[in-house]
């Protein structure tokens, strides 16, 4: 795919309370080359969603740079080559399953029409195929993230972004939603990054797993994880895999870690 | 409880309180006949059926007319607030203005204005701005921040927001406030046919049959202004409710989001100041681009001048503080009657809930009833004195004020429920505890609310009946073509009116903070 590798250089991100300033990111850097998956782990509040939003155009750094390509984030976004999904499906309930994934492709200004037999395969490659016309509250909460995921493919991004997709789902659900996850990623192959708190999550997914530390947010050390694309949730017990979730644990509870 | 069950139950009440009515009328039982049994209204209501048409018409010509207007500004106003930050400031002060004003003494001074159904018009529609401009301003802002950065990854800006988030997230709030709007707009246009003399309107078809002796007719008259705002407010009801798919509250928003009121004292200063200019500009300017005799019309200087340096200004003031006097003491009572209704009600039906599904329909039809309508049934039975004042502001003030209540009591979080539950604590227990002191803030919330509505109820009563206070006041400067004096009332009572719930949000704010 097009686009371009994310080279996030130093970035600084301070917010002002009353009478405190919070460094919510410091000195931030990390790249994710084109066409890869990188998971961010870290505990809650390390500010995983705010360098996510900085890399969806959604907020401007104090320091430092963030590149796609050669562009930034708020030129990406601007282009429509993003695609987010956040914890929370957000899918606007007054709109259908359908409607909802083509609202990306109307802000863009776009054609529905002329898009009509792609969104039809991405409905299917989601699995929601008869579900087309049902609204976001008669869904489950699944398949509401899988409307999501949908959606955020629509625009067929250079890259896809997402905010602990599954968080708010249950355990089981979780683990199926993962392996869909990568089957769906693996058919387009966005460059794409995952925020995510679960470790397992991360390593079954990812290429590299950044971990970073408690506030102020800095990355701590990126891990690359050695299996083999498609992979089988069979490898969640291999020695290898329990060695790497022991490495990852160690450097998130001692890493600065609560 | 099934649905076969609950509606038969209605019914009965139904049933009951007619055969109870049907009794006291016809013999006469309530006042010397002042509350005539249904069936006589019925028949009344037969033998006049061919008047009902051309007055109907009017009414509704000019409710409708005002109510859509009034709508319309008050939905783009309300966009525009929640586009741009300075449009908000600069409508504030309408706002305000707008939910404060005593409809009633607008009336003269829309009369010297315009001719024909024009006032009706503009006084419906004033009288629908507030709360759509208020659900239109919240329903826009208060919407799931993750839907905004869904659109703005996608290349959106705030227009993109506004066009495919925001106006479909009000939609359902527009729609509620309509439901208070459609009879407010009623409202407006009863109290401009009822001050405006002319032929037509079912205003004027009630005014003209006050002094017939003829309670049966006036209660027909009354319950079909009801029945119009009742249906006005079921069928937006009705709509609201296909809208969301579940039950919205039976009330509206009455505060804006709180942006301009955070910040530095200057900086608010400044808000109330624009304010106050934006009011007092676009009076002057309205004044200006109907090119009204300053005889007539009088400015925002002129009221200044008449009150302070004018020929008559020093008996001027006394007529007027007189009158404030007589006036403001009776809405004080009538606003803490109504209030403690609504306390006791509200309290009594948390304790028993299905007493309030047979309730509720009755509260919900006084509602509906417009004022102008009501006041004379009242005064028929109170007779035309301090009684039947307060019985008015207390039927207006009631009806929000125990709404408001009401959702506080059963917004209590069912944690803190189960704690005194726990504890072995009964219904009761969890009133005393939890439910009581968590409606304090709404309480006061309620004051606010009612406060203007209480005001407006006593120069109504005062108007049309008791002759005392602002109303009369209002009636006496009519009749000597005292234009200096209707105008300053007008802008005395909204000035008033704007303080009072100003100074009784300042204890909401003081109150909220520490719950």
């Amino acid at each position: 795919m097009a686009g371009g590798a994310l080279r996030v250089n130093d970035v600084e991100r301070t917010f002002a309370l009353k009478d405190d300033v919070v460094r919510a990111l410091d000195k931030v850097s990390l790249d994710v080359p084109v066409g890869s998956l990188v998971a961010l782990i870290g505990p809650s509040g390390c500010g995983k969603s705010t360098l996510l939003r900085l890399l969806a155009g959604l907020e401007q750094p104090d320091g430092g740079s963030l590149l796609i390509g050669d562009k930034s984030p708020e030129e990406m976004r601007l282009a429509g080559r993003l695609g987010v999904a956040f914890q929370d499906p957000a899918l606007l309930p007054w709109r259908s399953v359908w409607k909802n994934i083509t609202l990306p492709l109307q802000v863009m200004g776009k054609s529905v029409k002329d898009h009509e037999a792609a969104i039809k395969e991405l409905i299917s490659l989601v699995g929601l195929d008869g579900f087309e016309h049902a609204l976001p509250g008669q869904l489950s909460g699944g398949m509401r993230q899988r409307a999501a995921i949908a959606r955020a493919l629509v625009t067929e991004p250079d890259v896809l972004l997402l905010d602990e997709p599954f968080g708010a789902l249950d355990e089981i659900l979780r683990r199926t939603m993962n392996l869909e996850l990568q089957r769906i990623w693996l058919a387009r192959r966005p460059t794409t990054i995952l925020v995510t708190h679960a470790i397992e999550e991360a390593i079954f997914l990812a290429d590299k797993v950044a971990v970073m530390s408690a506030r102020p947010g800095r990355i701590v050390e990126v891990v690359e994880v050695p299996f083999a694309r498609p992979r089988d949730p069979a490898i969640l017990r291999t020695p290898e895999f329990h060695a790497l979730s022991d490495h990852l644990s160690e450097l998130l509870f001692s890493g600065g870690g609560h | 409880m099934n649905n076969v069950r609950r509606y038969g139950r209605g019914a009965l009440v139904v049933i009951a309180v007619l055969v109870v009515w049907e009794f006291l009328g016809q013999f006469e039982l309530i006042a010397r006949g002042a509350l005539p049994a249904p069936s006589q209204i019925l028949r009344q209501f037969w033998q006049d059926r061919s008047d009902y048409p051309p007055h109907l018409s009017v009414t509704l010509k000019s409710a409708g007319t005002g109510f859509l207007i009034g709508n319309i500004i008050a939905i783009f106003s309300g966009a525009l607030s929640a586009r741009f930050r300075f449009a908000e400031t600069l409508l504030r002060g309408i706002g305000v203005t707008m939910f404060a004003v005593p409809l009633i003494a607008i009336v003269p001074v829309l009369l010297l204005a315009f001719s024909g159904t024009i006032p009706r018009i503009v006084l419906a529609a004033m009288a629908s701005y507030f709360p759509t401009y208020v659900a239109t301003l919240n329903g826009m802002r208060n919407i799931d921040p993750r839907l905004v950065d869904v659109v703005m990854v996608a290349g959106g800006t705030s227009n993109d927001v506004l066009r495919w988030v925001r106006l479909r997230s009000a939609l359902p709030h527009i729609v509620s406030a309509f439901r208070v709007t459609a009879p407010a707009a009623l409202l407006g246009t009863l109290l401009v046919e009822f001050g405006g003399g002319t032929r037509w309107g079912l205003g004027s078809y009630l005014l003209g049959s006050l002094g017939q002796a003829n309670p049966s007719r006036l209660w027909s008259i009354g319950l079909a202004a009801t029945a119009v705002a009742a249906s006005a407010y079921m069928l937006f009801a009705f709509l609201g409710n296909r809208l969301t798919r579940t039950s919205l509250s039976a009330t509206v928003q009455t505060t804006i989001a709180p942006s301009t009121n955070s910040g530095p004292w200057w900086k608010r200063l400044l808000g109330v100041g624009v304010s106050v200019s934006v009011v007092l500009g676009v009076w002057a300017g309205v004044l200006k681009i109907l090119d009204m005799s300053p005889i007539v019309a009088k400015s925002p200087l002129a009221v200044f001048r008449y009150l302070t340096v004018g020929v008559r200004a020093a008996a001027s003031r006394t007529r007027l503080f007189d009158a404030y006097s007589e006036t403001l003491p009776v809405a004080f009572i009538g606003l803490l009657c109504g209030l403690l209704a609504a306390l006791l009600l509200a309290v009594l039906l948390s304790l028993r809930p299905t007493l309030g599904r047979t309730v509720l329909p009755f509260a919900l039809i006084s509602q509906t009833m417009p004022l102008p309508a009501l006041t004379p049934l009242i005064v028929l039975i109170f007779g035309r004195d301090f009684l039947a004042t307060v019985v008015v502001c207390i039927s207006v003030t009631f009806f929000p004020s125990f709404v408001t209540i009401t959702q506080a009591l059963a917004s209590t979080s069912p944690a803190a429920i189960d704690v005194v539950r726990v504890s072995g604590g009964g219904r009761f227990k969890t009133l005393r505890f939890v439910g009581l002191p968590g409606a304090v803030p709404a309480l006061v919330t309620a004051a606010r609310l009612a406060a203007p509505r209480a005001l407006l109820g006593v120069m109504i009563a005062e108007y049309l009946a008791t002759g005392n206070g602002l109303g009369n006041l209002l009636n006496e400067s009519r009749g000597k073509l005292d234009y200096g004096m209707i105008w300053t009332v007008a802008t005395t009572s909204v000035l008033v009116a704007v303080v009072i719930t100003q100074l009784i949000g300042l204890v909401e704010r003081l109150v909220d903070r520490r719950v």
